[in-house]
């Protein structure tokens, strides 16, 4: 299209230029922090950082549900994207349609709906002890597992999204083909469907990933200061402690995190295909 | 060409600038809370008598208190509004200018405490609050503040988060009804720590307390008198306690910026906001409970405040620097006690 690869270059410049000003730069400033001590260059925030009890938990924790979230909305996705596709026309996008439709709420009005959902005469509660299941209410509000509810609901779609059109593009008749050749259920869903949509999983499960990493309001609200992650600690060292070290390092290492499971899933991506 | 348009956005330039100091601006940086009663009653009828316009930052203290440091050699803001101990904070990092009284007339005043709350006139204060516990009357009786981990408030009480203005002070009143009240909050840190579970959540803010008692969440919780008229309005059988080991609360005050540009302009404003008339307006909107002494409200509106010098004087209050000295120490304990 360019008569000349510098000419091509030349355009790409106005918004490289940008992006490093008010994008690459600052962030790089930000880091940058992390590695200043009072001795000058040196390691010695993530050291300290890894050093306090409280921060290796909430380290832990925030990888753990994560991860948690990530396969569940896999395995929820998977079974969604099948129903989805079963169906013919309008009624598929309609579903589409609604699958798509909570993101357009905002994150906050959707966390605060959880408040309520979860709350002690909130409506699992009702069903709970009005089935007798339960005598008490349960607690569910400021624990781990309302965070995982909250995060699961907010991220599933993307998910779903993704191996719907994985799903979409897989040749129809592959799994009739598996079946014919003797292959149960577990065996094609295995060998067959997955190979076949592990990219749409590979970009779904970035975004559900990472997001759950990097959410602030849902484990604000719905976790508070009890069930602190890597973001809300971010935030509590910033805005209560002023301590912009520490909070350095945390960017850092939700940085290092979202692009090592990106990597990690694109690995798994293109050593399933050479096989 | 572009030699054409650099001249004219400089030329563009000089002329705001011009035009900005031809116009007499003041910058205020202040809390969120309730800014559409403060433009109401304060901001724009000082606009209109002072012939000014006034710029208001909002963010909470520690925001506003690192702006105030990044721009120490060119301040932008003129004065500022905090707690009495982020006030200390900024005036030990040589922020803040000592406050000439002889220019705010209306000093004289003041409720004695509100006069030099944290020395060397560095700063003035304007409002107060007590904290205190407020309860479900219909549900359970709250009579000390060890009554926070009694058994019928198991699973059904809230705690201010070590990181608020309320948590420390209200584990200074926890330590006092334990027997421990020394100033490193061990004592009251682990009595919260042992009982985390069945406290129900470390808040932040007391908009998410209001939406618990709503809620029903909980049943009882510490929290600032600021809150009340709020938490009145919620229509629920809900009662103020008078803890027999007394009621706590802080102090909010006002700094002057070291260099700030507008100096005259803020001691008017000062003087303004510490006037009898709009201390009286803001204390009837239940703004804040009034810093001058010669503010008198009518009893329902007294009753929803923290009003007069007797109220004050039986605080326990802790002392700014306290607060300030032991705050990184009272963080590390919450966090290996109660956070994890």
């Amino acid at each position: 299209m360019f008569t000349s690869r510098a000419e091509a270059l030349a355009l790409t410049l106005p918004a490289a230029v940008f992006a490093a000003a008010v994008f690459l730069l600052p962030v790089m400033i930000l880091l940058g922090e992390g590695f200043q001590t009072a001795d000058g260059w040196s390691f010695g925030s993530y050291v300290d950082f890894f050093e306090s009890p409280l921060n290796r938990l909430v380290f832990l924790r925030t990888l753990k549900l994560g991860m948690l979230v990530t396969v569940s909305a896999a395995i929820i996705g998977y079974a969604t994207a099948f129903c989805i596709i079963s169906l013919k026309g309008q009624a598929r996008g309609q579903m589409i349609g609604l699958i798509i439709l909570p993101l357009m709420i905002s994150p906050v009005a959707r966390t605060y709906a959880w408040i309520i959902i979860l709350g002690r005469s909130g409506f699992i509660n009702a069903t709970l002890t009005g089935l007798g299941l339960s005598d008490e209410p349960v607690r569910f509000l400021f624990t781990e597992t309302a965070v995982f509810i909250g995060l699961l609901q907010l991220f599933l779609p993307l998910m779903v999204v993704s191996l719907v059109s994985a799903l979409e593009n897989m040749p129809g008749d592959a799994i009739s083909a598996a079946r014919v050749l003797g292959a149960n259920w577990f065996q094609v869903f295995w060998k067959v469907v997955l190979p076949l949509t592990r990219e749409g999983l590979v970009i779904g499960g970035t975004l559900v990933f990472t997001g759950s990493l990097t959410a602030y309001i849902t484990p604000a609200i719905l976790g508070g200061s009890k069930v602190l992650m890597l973001e809300t600690l971010l935030y509590q060292r910033v805005s209560v402690a002023n301590d912009f070290a520490s909070a350095s390092v945390i960017a850092m290492i939700l940085i290092v995190m979202t692009f090592t499971i990106n990597l990690l899933l694109k690995r798994i991506a293109t050593a399933k295909s050479r096989r | 060409m572009i030699k054409k348009l650099l001249y004219a956005g400089a030329a563009l330039l000089a002329a705001a600038q011009v035009a900005d100091a031809a116009d007499k601006k003041l910058v205020i940086s202040v809390y969120g809370f309730g800014q559409d009663k403060f433009k109401e009653l304060l901001y724009a009828p000082f606009e209109q008598k002072c012939g000014c316009e006034i710029v208001v930052e909002t963010g909470n203290s520690v925001e506003r208190l690192a702006k105030l440091e990044a721009r120490k050699d060119d301040p932008e803001i003129d004065m500022a509004v905090m707690s009495h101990f982020d006030a200390l904070a900024a005036s030990r990092k040589g922020i803040t200018s000592p406050i000439d009284v002889s220019k705010i007339p209306n000093h004289a005043k003041l409720y004695d405490f509100a006069k030099d709350p944290i020395g060397g006139n560095f700063a003035i204060g304007y409002s107060f609050y007590a904290t205190s516990i407020v309860y479900r009357s219909d549900k359970v009786k709250v009579g000390s503040w060890n009554d926070l981990f009694s058994k019928e408030l198991a699973g059904r009480a809230a705690f201010p988060n070590i990181s608020t203005t309320q948590g420390p002070i209200s584990l200074y009143m926890v330590g006092k009804a334990i027997g421990n009240d020394a100033a490193d909050l061990k004592a009251p840190i682990a009595k919260v720590g042992e009982n985390r579970d069945s406290l129900v959540t470390f808040y932040e803010r007391s908009s998410q307390l209001i939406q618990l008692l709503q809620q029903d969440e909980i049943w009882a919780a510490p929290v600032g008198r600021f809150a009340w008229s709020r938490i009145a309005k919620l229509g629920m059988p809900i009662e103020w306690a008078t803890p027999k080991e007394g009621q706590t609360g802080g102090m909010n005050v006002m700094i002057m910026t070291k260099g700030a540009k507008n100096a005259d302009l803020a001691y008017e404003f000062m003087n303004y906001w510490l006037s009898t008339e709009i201390q009286t307006k803001l204390a009837e909107a239940l703004v804040d409970s009034p810093a001058n002494s010669e503010v008198k409200v009518a009893d329902n509106i007294a009753m929803n405040l923290t009003y007069g010098a007797d109220t004050v004087k039986d605080l326990h209050l802790l002392a700014p620097e306290v607060i300030l000295d032991n705050r990184e120490s009272w963080l590390a304990e919450w966090n290996s006690k109660v956070a994890q």
